[in-house]
């Protein structure tokens, strides 16, 4: 009885949407839930901060926050297609919870929405690939794109970021 | 200062007032029910508390009206005194008087006790069986009813904490306009700038005067908790308490309150001898401890000072060895200020006996972290059989803390001055290899020197300078100082010295132990905070 309910409801009502802030890290897309970006912005000069990880790139001042801004292809060895030189990249700065961190990108960030329903938890073969598969929210499908979703918290909260102590 | 006699009188006054309130509104409850013990208790500790207070400011003739009436209220509690009618109106007669007095203290117009009354007070004390005796009619000649609202408000810490974040932010913004402002070279601006730079700084210093409290009011705790520790520890102690008036801010004061309170249980039980070895030892039967607090410009210095036994060096290298800190051959070359430090250390006790005050496993590890927290140093001096001192140095205030700027490769990194001890330049030829290690000389001094370039750029476990690691031919060390033991840091440029505002690190990236937090410079360049207490701990181990 009850799942049924639910089902007509949903076919009812406007279908469940999530908005999402799609960058490319190597080849592929990824995608990061809208609510959890605070903002966009070119990226600033960074401070190399000695005794991190080199996937930390240093911290930022970023509207008089200073933020850490973190290189996720080094972080997930994602390798950087050839040729690539520009200007300047761009950080997306990201909030969960109480924790706060940069991203680096190299093109500028889109916003995309798509309905709920197309975005497959993360399927079991994704152990294969070096983003961790609890880090990826799911993977979303748009026309013929495929965008991989991240669970930032726990990117920002994993073991290495965590224990960064030297 | 005459400032700060003035502020207290303000505080006596506004206080005095609250107590008036508060004796008014008991007393017409006493009318009502003249058997509420409660009621009577409370009656009888403000008016004591009045009396104290007044004596301790001077006002006499309040503390001597304070004191006739908290005697009839005693009489009524110990059931000598009947709440009688007439009684009642002398009581209500005195308690009004106290409030003329009080509300006309900064009155041009001095404000006499009504002698009939004083009387009308006296029969009722001294008059033990016959409180009937001709009691005069008072004139009221003083206006009862006069309305007013106290000149003191309290405030929560809490908002004085977020006033004060604020003015860090602020002061953060004001240096990087006031450097723009020199960059463009407009006139206009300069003027604005010039004059925000000084609104700003008035702003930041009233702030952190409005978070300034008496050290007193943390040390007037003592002598209740020191008679309480020396009966349960059947020792006797006479405890001094010197700059009571010395301000410090009162969130430090908070934070360093348990640390204080664990030295002076540390003293008594184990410092202070009882009186039976003392007299053998020729000292007096009474163990002395002293409490003091000092100013030291932007530092205020508390000193713990106990006459006891002392700490014995010997025992404490002892214990080094057996707890497996350093091998035997080790500490025998370390220096006596360097020995004491490892009382610090996590899991260091000399504590042989678990009494019920101390010596249950808290030890001063927690002391050190907890002043570590605030920036401040702590350091022990100790003879045996002469005594034991603890000295605190404490910031005077959180927000904004002297530091040494200077620089490592392309970043700025700042140095707390609390930590620094003093700037050399020195020859690389006076280094010398140990290990891999470097050290010199310095006043006599052997002091371990590290490269905070390689430090950044090398797993601590690898960490190695020879000389030919080091460029130049001379180089600039800056000696830091941390929990008695010294460490010169060779740094590749020295900057200035600036009052920085420290904010922390946001998550996740204030766990990494070498950073203090980081700071913004004039340019808007992120400057980075060291931790001198993580980085010596580093190389103490190593030792």
């Amino acid at each position: 009885m009850e799942p049924q309910n639910i089902r007509d409801k949903k076919d009812v009502a406007v279908e469940e949407k999530v908005h999402l802030i799609v960058f490319k890290l190597g080849n592929e897309e990824y995608g990061v839930r809208i609510d959890q970006v605070k903002e966009v912005t070119i990226t600033p000069e960074i401070t190399r901060m000695p005794k991190t990880p080199s996937f930390i790139k240093g911290v930022s001042n970023i509207r008089g926050d200073i933020i850490a801004i973190m290189d996720l292809e080094e972080r997930f060895k994602i390798e950087r297609p050839s040729g690539w030189h520009a200007q300047h990249t761009y950080t997306l700065v990201m909030e969960a919870k109480e924790f706060t961190m940069g991203f680096i990108v190299r093109e500028v960030p889109q916003s995309l929405t798509l309905p709920v329903s197309s975005i497959d938890k993360a399927p079991s073969f994704i152990q294969d690939i070096n983003i961790n598969e609890n880090f990826i929210e799911g993977i979303g499908k748009y026309d013929d794109r495929l965008i991989i979703v991240l669970d930032i918290y726990k990117i920002l909260t994993s073991d290495e970021i965590s224990q960064l102590k030297s | 200062m005459k400032g700060r006699e003035q502020e207290y009188r303000e505080i006596f006054i506004a206080e005095a007032l609250e107590y008036y309130d508060a004796l008014s509104r008991h007393i017409s409850d006493l009318e009502k029910a003249p058997q509420d013990e409660q009621v009577l208790a409370e009656i009888f500790r403000l008016l004591h508390n009045l009396k104290a207070n007044a004596k301790a400011i001077g006002f006499i003739t309040i503390a001597d009206v304070s004191h006739k009436l908290e005697t009839a209220f005693g009489m009524i509690r110990n059931k000598e005194l009947n709440f009688s009618d007439e009684v009642v109106t002398v009581l209500f007669d005195g308690i009004d008087m106290l409030g003329e007095l009080i509300t006309s203290i900064d009155s041009p117009k001095e404000v006499e006790p009504s002698p009939a009354l004083l009387r009308n007070l006296d029969i009722i004390i001294n008059s033990l069986s016959d409180n009937s005796a001709e009691l005069s009619k008072v004139q009221k000649y003083y206006n009862s009813k006069n309305l007013s609202l106290s000149d003191l408000i309290y405030i929560q810490i809490k908002k004085l904490d977020h006033l004060l974040n604020l003015v860090g932010e602020l002061i953060i913004d004001r240096d990087r306009i006031f450097s723009i402002s020199k960059e463009l070279d407009n006139d206009d601006l300069k003027n604005v700038s010039a004059h925000l730079y000084r609104i700003t700084e008035e702003l930041q210093y009233s702030v952190m005067d409005a978070r300034l409290v008496n050290v007193g009011s943390l040390f007037n705790k003592f002598p209740r908790i020191v008679r309480d520790i020396a009966v349960a520890e059947s020792k006797e102690i006479n405890l001094d308490i010197i700059g009571q008036d010395i301000q410090i801010d009162r969130n430090i004061l908070q934070i360093i309150t348990d640390s204080l309170l664990h030295l002076m249980r540390n003293a008594i039980s184990h410092g202070i001898e009882k009186a039976d070895v003392r007299k053998k030892a020729k000292k007096s039967p009474q163990g002395n401890i002293t409490l003091s607090a000092q100013n030291d410009r932007d530092t205020v210095i508390l000193r713990l000072i106990d006459d006891g036994k002392g700490i014995d060096q010997q025992e404490v290298k002892r214990a080094i060895v057996q707890r497996g800190f350093l091998s035997a051959d080790a500490v025998n070359d370390l220096r006596e200020t360097e020995v004491l430090s490892y009382l610090f250390e996590p899991g260091f006790s000399l504590a042989k006996e678990v009494t019920e005050v101390s010596g249950r496993g808290v030890g001063l590890d927690v002391v050190k972290n907890a002043i570590d927290s605030i920036g401040g140093r702590i350091r022990v001096d100790s003879k045996k059989g002469e005594g034991t001192t603890f000295t605190l140095f404490l910031p005077t205030s959180i927000a904004v803390k002297g530091a040494l700027l200077c620089q490592v490769e392309e970043n700025f990194y700042a140095i707390p001055l609390m930590h620094t001890d003093s700037v050399v330049a020195l020859p690389t030829a006076e280094l010398h290899e140990v290990g891999d290690l470097l050290v010199a000389d310095i006043n006599s001094e052997t002091i371990t020197i590290v490269s905070l370039k390689e430090l950044f750029n090398t797993d601590i476990s690898e960490y190695s300078v020879r000389k030919n690691d080091l460029e130049s031919d001379v180089q600039n060390i800056i000696i830091v100082t941390y929990n008695n033991r010294k460490l010169g840091l060779i740094v590749d440029k020295l900057l200035r010295q600036q009052d920085i505002v420290i904010k922390a690190l946001s998550r996740p990236v204030n766990t990494i132990e070498i950073y203090a937090g980081v700071t913004l410079l004039g340019s808007g360049k992120v400057c980075l905070v060291l931790d001198v207490a993580a980085i010596t701990r580093y190389f103490i181990a190593r030792r």
